[in-house]
């Protein structure tokens, strides 16, 4: 387990250092607009927002109702796409060799 | 880097997944909390809601898809049959008439202002013998038109009635009615026929209307209300023939032209009796006869010595020539063409 957190943590820190991580972050930013994943997730928000009253909203209050609502309809959306670019970035023997540097 | 080559080659494909499924969740989340920061800052900023219409305004806005209209619900031709009552007079208008209904109506706007100064100047020049001298500005004027609104008997088919022309004693250029290309025969042009008999005692009364060297048509002379083709003998008898011997004549305007009053009587019987003997013939012919005689007069200048011997001439080509009319007209004002320099001098 060890390793593998290590692994990951190493990976993770890879991925920012090359600046990959932000591109991807661009990259799930564009797919989830497309495929409609922030406008469930709006009118989520407006719910939440009637419920709780226009002045009183805070942020934290918005962070809990939301990002478990949205991380799953992420996973459900997109998860091959992601994956699978995903697994192209990391297991592509490119990436490998950016993992290296 | 080594240690990580080691394990990387010594991972399966399902822990390279595993390890990408979780960069992937923290991807997520980081885009979810990055999407409730702006939505907090849109709740607290007061534009969140901005791009929500409520339901009543959708219904108002929605797209027809009727026959005969279009999709904001619009018919087509609707203005045609329309009509507008008019706040002044009270009738009901046609649409597309409606405005310049309103501009004669309320006196507003060019054209009523031209007939309005029209009438003044109708009815001073009724009154008074004569009006103001103009300038030449409005000779210019691009209001004429060659088909005018229906008057009745004041018809006049190439002048439009409401320029300001008309206003001010018709003023025209100097004998001829200055149309170079020569359509003045196809009935376009004051003719003492066509003009009324109120018309007439106007133009005769201020603007020492003669023939011209046209067909029946008035000399009306631009800078100064005298043509200096013609003399104050044929104005007077023109007038005398149109508007009975009975005509009030105007009064002299400038010191050159008393003598023209002094003539004999004798003369003046002679040239109404030979007016009045022409007149029975038909227009086309009592055209004809009166260019000769205009040609003969066409002689006339202001000068009291040749104003007797050429009149002894025209009365010999009243009675003599029908014909004749194109070759006599350049030869005959040739000669008296240094006097008139001076003439406009005086008269300006």
């Amino acid at each position: 387990m060890n390793k593998d957190a290590q692994m990951r943590a190493a990976i993770n820190q890879k991925l920012i250092e090359t600046g990959e991580r932000e591109r991807l972050k661009e990259l799930l930013r564009a797919k989830l607009i497309e495929c409609g994943w922030k406008d469930q997730l709006k009118a989520h928000c407006k719910e939440v927002i009637k419920e709780k009253g226009l002045e009183h909203v805070t942020v934290d209050d918005l962070v809990a109702e939301i990002t478990p609502k949205g991380r799953e309809t992420g996973f459900t959306m997109l998860p091959r796409l992601v994956l699978n670019s995903w697994g192209q970035a990391v297991l592509l023997p490119q990436s490998s060799r950016l993992l290296r540097l | 880097m080594k240690m990580e080559e080691m394990s990387l080659s010594g991972l399966d494909n399902s822990k390279l997944e595993a390890i990408a499924q979780e960069i992937y969740a923290d991807l997520v989340e980081d885009s979810c909390l990055g999407f409730c920061f702006e939505v907090h800052r849109a709740v607290k900023c007061g534009y969140f809601f901005l791009d929500d219409t409520d339901p009543d305004s959708m219904k108002d806005f929605e797209i027809v898809d009727q026959p005969g209209l279009d999709i904001f619900g619009q018919v087509f031709n609707q203005w045609k049959s329309k009509e507008c009552v008019c706040p002044n007079c009270s009738r009901s208008i046609a649409a597309s008439r409606f405005a310049p209904h309103l501009e004669k109506c309320l006196g507003m706007g060019r054209n009523s202002s031209r007939i309005a100064n029209r009438r003044i100047a109708n009815s001073n020049n009724m009154n008074k013998s004569e009006s103001d001298q103009e300038d030449n500005d409005d000779i210019n004027d691009n209001d004429w038109s060659y088909g005018s609104e229906k008057k009745g008997l004041w018809y006049l088919p190439f002048q439009n009635p409401n320029s300001p022309r008309r206003s001010k004693s018709l003023k025209h250029k100097n004998g001829k009615w200055g149309w170079s290309n020569g359509n003045y025969n196809n009935s376009t042009g004051i003719s003492y026929e066509t003009l009324g008999p109120e018309e007439l005692r106007s133009l005769l009364t201020t603007v020492r209307g003669d023939l011209s060297s046209y067909p029946s048509l008035p000399c009306l002379p631009t800078r100064s209300l005298r043509c200096p083709q013609h003399t104050d003998e044929q104005r007077r008898t023109v007038r005398i023939y149109f508007l009975g011997p009975s005509a009030v004549l105007p009064e002299v305007e400038s010191s050159l032209d008393n003598d023209s009053f002094d003539m004999t009587d004798s003369q003046a019987l002679i040239s109404r009796l030979q007016w009045d003997g022409s007149s029975d013939l038909s227009p086309s012919d009592s055209g004809s006869s009166k260019t000769s005689e205009n040609q003969g007069w066409g002689l006339g200048t202001n000068s009291s010595e040749s104003r007797k011997t050429k009149k002894k001439k025209s009365h010999l080509s009243l009675v003599g020539t029908a014909s004749s009319l194109g070759s006599n007209k350049k030869k005959k004002p040739k000669p008296p063409a240094p006097p008139t320099p001076s003439i406009y001098d005086d008269i300006n």
